[in-house]
């Protein structure tokens, strides 16, 4: 990834100095993410406007994939990571008339990410929304809103971020599939409404109606491979002076049950019947496009001078010799723009940086809403004090080295400046995690190339070289003296990393360089984390195979340079649980046998383990609060819920421990011992040493020895130890693994092939619908992620390339196999993972942890 | 007869006939204690009877038994000792062979029964199969062994001469058996070994090269050759001293010849697996805040400067030492200590590695620490186990590192040692007892932070720890703000105070 490789300067149409000035003119930027499903055409469509603001030539637009820089990316035809372009755009008073909101001239400046389609890079969504107020989505009219679509979308109003939709790959509709106007205007109006049923839950007061309507300019049809989009405006204007109405009024007549019969030139609301009866989409819209298109195919160059000329289309000389799909791509292009399209749609509709923050900092910023750095944020104050969110780290081109990317949402950061680094673990008050450093050079990107500047002023995305030694992946900047700011929050993904590889260097002295290399490959994905093991192994944790495949690849060849590693199979991290209530009170002596604990083990509420996970149920909540929650949804006693010791693993896991205790002398002294020992025990539950899931472990009783040096963390630790796992052995021990979400698309006569690969694999499939007025349809299944590897390559091979799954991680599932009987899958599973791990292949049996009076 | 032989009685006698000893101390490891009275009877018959060398002058010698040895039973108990004002310590059994700091002591190993031909034959069948040149060292208490099973090898490699490969067997060297106090703590003195180096076809001359050794063993290596040139063979069961050799030399193969099942152990991933364990768990003491130096001996020459050096050490890292004397390690003792992150160990080489599931944090080895807490040292693979070793090398490498903020691979993001800018301000102001008044505000803050939360933040040091614990010892409960009239208190030591019933004499 050479990002000084400069290849194109030729069309270059506007200075760093235009892009700089227009950064001070917060309303005049947008700040935009394309999102969509995987393949639905994103980085095509990102083509077109970057050939619009003069990057790339407009011919070649649709193919180039400007914003897919990597050789991987260009290789797999996917993009991988998110890449950022700043264009800049002048827009016509004409085309401005119509523009309610602020504004300062003509000129336009839009940041805009390209992002990845594919599930297994979300995180780089999530990254890019942060940094953006308004999302471009992007929908193939053919296949509708799949899975991603609606995650992405999902996370996006999380964020609060305003979309706009594309239905892009219109061509389709015209070449592929031949449908007919009133057909496909059932389907594109289906796709729309299937986004705004995902839209229409996000009910937000603030942010206001986010569902996107056609008649309203919200909705753009497009074509990204050939380079042409409209939206309804175009066309409104169009007809607007011919019917003699407003275009507010034609734009709602083009959509909808709004019918036109032109042998009585009169609009009803209703299909009359009439052979010439025709909805004014198909009319005015569908028909006269379906018409160019088939007449340029056709070769029918007679007709289609006359047409153009009617609609003021002039083609260049050298253009009316091309021939079929060429002339048609070009004529198209030149009748339809997509970059006007579409860029008008954003300017008309998405938000400035400066109407974006006074909402959206609830959302961003940690702190009191009152302080000045909120309000700051809420004003986009150039002048206020620095709130810079750093979302991303993009590797720089000289080796190991990186770009810290991201938003600027208050103040100004410039070239030198001291600022404050507060990470991720940062505690407002305390030195933890915290820096002081100054920012190197910023730099803004124009394509493939960066820029540098002076200083970047709050609304605009920055890129800062010379800090990538103090963050790991995200960060919140600040002015050096700003020492009460609090952090922007973090962000929050939709996918976690369940699949994890060991690796490690074939030639030992290589091992300094591995240790560099993880670090940098930790860096440069806001998702992988790379840790270490127990028994001394490096892991690489990622969302799926194909991320854990690119990383594995970044890692070898851009930040080891090259020295070869040695990767395990992928490993899969289990989950110990319980099913049922210990079948018996369990006892534990203490080392010195004066002490003893009793304790029960039992499984949580359903629900409660994913109640703590996603934070609603946690250590620092109020008593109050959680008792409330524990006692009305999960129906806990009152009383009781005030007796939680602690949640565990690393104190926030989703396991606990509950005094039932009654007048039970030094209680209170031995407490801190036993919480020390459950943190201990949840971490590497009894079975193989994984962490305990969903257990509520009792304490029943404690008799302890009078003397308090016999009762000290020496004694009680181990003890509480030995007795959770006794206590965990006697309640029907299970284990828990990680299922994936599968989603698959394909054709009728692929189902077979899927069903029984899913099958093979374990899976199940819980639903299957046929997408209407599509031969496709939409498989959605249960797979557990140990089987899934490899999944989609079977796949492929018995469908014949027709089906493509979309794997995203969704629950932990039980097995139901007895992990303690001997000879059961799950016995035979927790052996292996005990080999694994360098432990004793059998389990520690339960008279090692418990003991008898 | 066979204990005179396995005991060395007329050897041990000699020993302290010679140097006029007249208070002996014999220390016994636990598995050979049921044959100390024995071995003491052997002992006094043979030092009353008339010696052949004639200086029987009829001095009677006080013989003392010492079992139950604080530390690791393979080091001198020279503390034990001085109880007893001994002039001199006779070890038995296996030992680590570390400097004593101040009685001198001889060692016998025992003898394990070996078969040496059948040691000889899976030797050389394997060193066929090798194109590597052998270097065998052995546990010590195969040494009586070593001389029978290099003429073993001889006959055997020259049975095979005529296909003759130039197949070289190097064997180590026992360093002493009797050892002097040594006031230079890096090095220790006495050879008593055996003869030089021996090759299958010729001898070369040890004049010049590289001087190892290890446990006890020792070796030369020419000038221009490396360990890694060589096959390890170890004669000798699987214990800490063959773990040490591992660790080591774990660049090389090893292999091992178990002389109880009389054959040639050559799968050493388990062996391999210490070494990876140990690398996590420096990678862990790094992200360690509150350090337990815990002291392993009080006999290995060097300790106390070994541990000043750790304190120094874990002083710059910004971390907090605390200093434990608790005799032989377990799993209670030390989580007594819960606010220690990590324990570093200060023993011999064959007792340094303690690593069980069953501690609550990880126990280092003084060498893993200076990895640990050396800013832009690496893990490169070498390790050292002995502590005089340590000593010697370099103390502190520049801190040449580049200012890059930590990286923790346990957390897997950057981690900064926030103590380290702090110690910077604390020591601006020099003032002792306005530092310990910072402490003690900040572990207030610290406590008061989240009064409802379960969760108790990192503790720094342990203060900090104790302050965040929900038990905070008996509280006061009476409002009666008067003062109680104050009373005197016991005098004297733990031991007797004064005024106590039995100490009135005194």
């Amino acid at each position: 990834m050479d990002f000084n490789r400069i290849c194109l300067p030729l069309w270059v149409k506007f200075t760093v100095e235009e892009l700089r000035r227009i950064m001070d003119y917060k309303h005049n930027i947008r700040n935009m993410s394309v999102i969509a499903h995987v393949d639905h055409g994103k980085s095509t469509l990102t083509d077109s406007l970057v050939a619009a603001a003069g990057i790339i030539a407009q011919e070649v637009a649709g193919d180039v994939r400007m914003t897919d820089t990597r050789q991987d990316e260009a290789e797999r035809g996917i993009t991988i990571k998110s890449t950022g372009i700043s264009l800049y755009y002048e827009m016509s008073d004409e085309s401005l008339k119509n523009y309610r909101g602020e504004r300062q001239g003509n000129e336009y400046l839009i940041n805009l990410i390209d992002s990845p389609g594919h599930v297994d890079f979300s995180s780089e969504v999530t990254a890019a929304l942060r940094i953006t107020d308004g999302a471009l989505v992007v929908v193939d009219c053919v296949e509708g809103v799949c899975v991603q679509t609606e995650t992405v979308l999902r996370q996006a109003l999380g964020e609060r971020i305003r979309p706009v939709l594309t239905v892009n790959k219109m061509d389709r509709c015209f070449l592929e599939l031949q449908v007919d106007g009133e057909e496909a205007y059932q389907t594109f109006s289906r796709v729309i409404e299937n986004a705004n049923v995902i839209m229409a839950t996000y009910e937000d007061p603030l942010l206001g109606d986010v569902q996107v309507y056609p008649e309203k300019g919200t909705v753009a049809f497009s074509a990204g491979l050939h380079g042409w989009a409209f939206t309804l405006t175009n066309f409104a204007k169009m007809y607007a002076s011919k019917f003699g109405v407003d275009e507010s009024k034609m734009m709602e007549r083009l959509w909808g049950e709004n019918f036109f019969d032109p042998s009585t030139r009169k609009w009803t609301t209703k299909n009359t019947g009439a052979p010439n009866c025709k909805r004014g989409f198909v009319q005015f819209c569908y028909e006269p496009i379906k018409q160019i298109i088939n007449t340029c195919m056709n070769d029918q160059k007679d007709k289609l001078w006359p047409m153009l000329q009617k609609l003021g289309v002039t083609m260049k000389s050298d253009e009316k010799d091309l021939m079929g799909k060429a002339l048609m791509k070009r004529v198209m292009q030149t009748w339809l723009p997509a970059s006007t399209a579409l860029l008008e749609m954003m300017i008309f509709h998405l938000p400035s940086p400066s109407t974006a923050q006074k909402y959206r900092v609830e959302n961003l910023y940690e702190g009191p809403l009152d302080d000045i750095y909120a309000t700051a944020i809420r004003n986009c104050d150039p002048e206020g004090p620095l709130m810079l969110y750093v979302s991303k780290m993009i590797p720089a081109s000289d080796k190991g080295r990186f770009f810290a990317f991201g938003r600027v949402f208050s103040g100004k950061v410039s070239t030198g400046l001291k600022v404050r680094i507060m990470g991720p673990n940062y505690v407002p008050g305390e030195k933890k995690d915290l820096y002081v450093k100054s920012v190197q050079r910023t730099v803004i990107w124009m394509g493939k190339r960066q820029e540098t500047v002076e200083d970047v002023p709050c609304g605009n995305t920055v890129a800062m070289v010379g800090l990538d030694q103090f963050i790991t992946k995200n960060a919140t900047l600040t002015n050096e003296k700003e020492s009460d700011a609090h952090p922007i929050r973090a962000m929050k993904f939709s996918v976690s990393p369940v699949v994890r590889v060991a690796v490690q260097c074939k030639v030992a002295s290589d091992l300094p360089k591995l240790v560099e290399g993880l670090k940098r490959l930790a860096k440069s994905d806001p998702m992988v984390v790379c840790s270490i093991e127990e028994s001394g192994e490096h892991i690489i944790a990622g969302a799926g195979e194909l991320h854990l495949e690119i990383c594995l690849k970044d890692l070898q060849d851009d930040f080891m340079g090259g020295a070869e590693i040695v990767k395990s199979d992928p490993v899969v991290s289990f989950r110990e649980t319980v099913l049922e209530k210990s079948c018996r009170t369990v006892m534990s002596k203490s080392p010195n046998k004066h002490n003893r604990l009793y304790m029960e083990a039992r499984p949580l509420e359903e629900g409660l383990a994913e109640a703590i996970d996603d934070g609603r149920v946690g250590p620092r909540d109020d008593p109050k609060a959680r008792s409330k929650i524990l006692s009305e949804e999960f129906g806990w006693d009152k009383d009781l819920a005030k007796k939680i010791w602690c949640f565990g693993p690393e104190t926030t896991g989703p396991n606990m421990v509950v005094d039932m205790c009654k007048g039970v002398q030094y209680l209170n002294e031995i407490k801190d011992s036993v919480v020390a020992g459950f943190q201990w025990a949840s971490k590497e539950g009894a079975l193989a040493e994984e962490n305990m899931r969903g257990i509520c472990f009792e304490v029943c009783d404690v008799v302890l020895h009078a003397d308090a040096i016999h009762r000290g963390g020496g004694q009680v630790i181990p003890t509480a130890r030995r007795v959770i796992y006794a206590s965990q052995l006697t309640a029907k021990p299970r284990l828990l693994e990680p299922v994936y979400l599968v989603e698959i698309q394909a054709p009728e006569q692929a189902l077979g092939g899927i069903y029984s690969v899913l099958n093979q694999k374990r899976g199940h499939v819980f639903e299957e619908m046929q997408r209407p007025g599509t031969p496709l349809y939409n498989i959605k299944a249960y797979l557990p992620v140990v089987e899934s590897f490899g999944f989609s390559g079977t796949l492929r091979a018995a469908t014949s390339g027709q089906a493509f799954p979309q794997c995203v991680f969704d629950h932990w599932d039980v097995m139901s196999a007895d992990p303690l009987e001997a000879g059961s899958t799950a016995a035979q599973l927790v052996a292996d993972i005990r080999k694994r791990k360098g432990l004793k292949e059998q389990m520690t049996p339960l008279s090692e942890f418990e003991d008898k009076l | 007869m066979e204990l005179e032989s396995n005991y060395e009685i007329a050897l041990t006698a000699d020993f302290i006939r010679s140097r006029n000893f007249t208070r002996v101390a014999l220390q016994f490891p636990d598995e050979l204690l049921k044959d100390a009275t024995r071995v003491v009877k052997a002992l006094r018959d043979r030092l009353e009877s008339p010696s052949e060398s004639g200086s029987g002058d009829g001095k009677e010698v006080g013989l003392f038994v010492m079992a139950d040895t604080t530390y690791g039973s393979c080091c001198v108990d020279e503390v034990g000792a001085s109880h007893i004002n001994a002039d001199c310590v006779v070890h038995y059994g296996h030992t680590c062979l570390s400097p004593t700091s101040n009685l001198p002591a001889f060692f016998v190993f025992g003898k394990a029964p070996i078969s040496i031909s059948n040691c000889a034959e899976n030797l050389s069948t394997y060193a066929l199969t090798q194109g590597k040149h052998i270097m065998v060292l052995f546990g010590l208490e195969y040494s009586h062994a070593i001389e029978m099973i290099k003429e073993a090898l001889m006959l055997e490699s020259s049975k095979l001469s005529g296909s003759t490969s130039n197949l070289e067997f190097h064997f180590a060297e026992v360093m002493c058996s009797v050892m002097n106090p040594s006031k230079d703590c890096t090095t220790s003195n006495g050879h008593l070994g055996s003869v030089g180096s021996f090759t299958a076809n010729e001898g070369f001359g040890k004049a010049t090269g590289t001087r190892y050794s290890i446990g006890g063993l020792a070796w030369n290596l020419p000038e221009g050759h490396r360990m890694e040139d060589y096959l390890l063979v170890w004669i000798g069961a699987d214990n800490s001293a063959f773990a040490n050799v591992v660790l080591t030399f774990n660049g090389c193969d090893i292999v091992r010849y178990d002389a109880v099942d009389n054959r040639l152990v050559t799968d050493l991933s388990q062996q391999r697996r210490i070494l990876k364990r140990r690398y996590y768990l420096v990678e862990k003491a790094k992200d360690s805040n509150i350090i337990g130096l815990l002291v392993g001996t009080l006999g290995v020459a060097g300790y106390l400067h070994m541990i000043r050096q750790m304190k120094e050490l874990i002083a710059a890292a910004g971390k907090k030492a605390y200093t434990l004397v608790m005799g032989r390690p377990n799993p209670a003792k030390l989580a007594n200590f819960p606010e220690c992150d990590v324990f570093i160990y200060v023993s011999c080489a064959q007792t340094a590695l303690l690593d069980s599931k069953e501690f609550l944090a990880p126990v280092i080895t003084p060498f893993e620490a200076m990895l640990a807490f050396n800013r832009g040292s690496q893990w490169t693979g070498a390790y050292v186990m002995e502590f005089r070793d340590l000593i010697s090398s370099s103390p502190v490498e520049v801190r040449n590192q580049s200012e890059e903020a930590r990286f923790s691979f346990l957390q897997g993001g950057y981690v900064e040692d926030f103590d380290l800018k702090e110690t910077e301000d604390a020591e601006e102001d020099e003032d002792g007892a306005l530092a310990l008044a910072y402490a003690t505000e900040k572990a207030l803050q610290v406590r008061d932070k989240h009064p409802n939360s379960l969760i108790k933040g990192t503790a720094k040091s342990g203060g900090e720890f104790f302050a965040a614990r929900s038990y905070h010892g008996l509280e006061m409960h009476s409002n009666d703000s008067s003062p109680e009239p104050y009373l005197i208190g016991r005098v004297g030591k733990a031991s007797g105070y004064e005024g106590e019933k039995g100490n009135e004499n005194f």
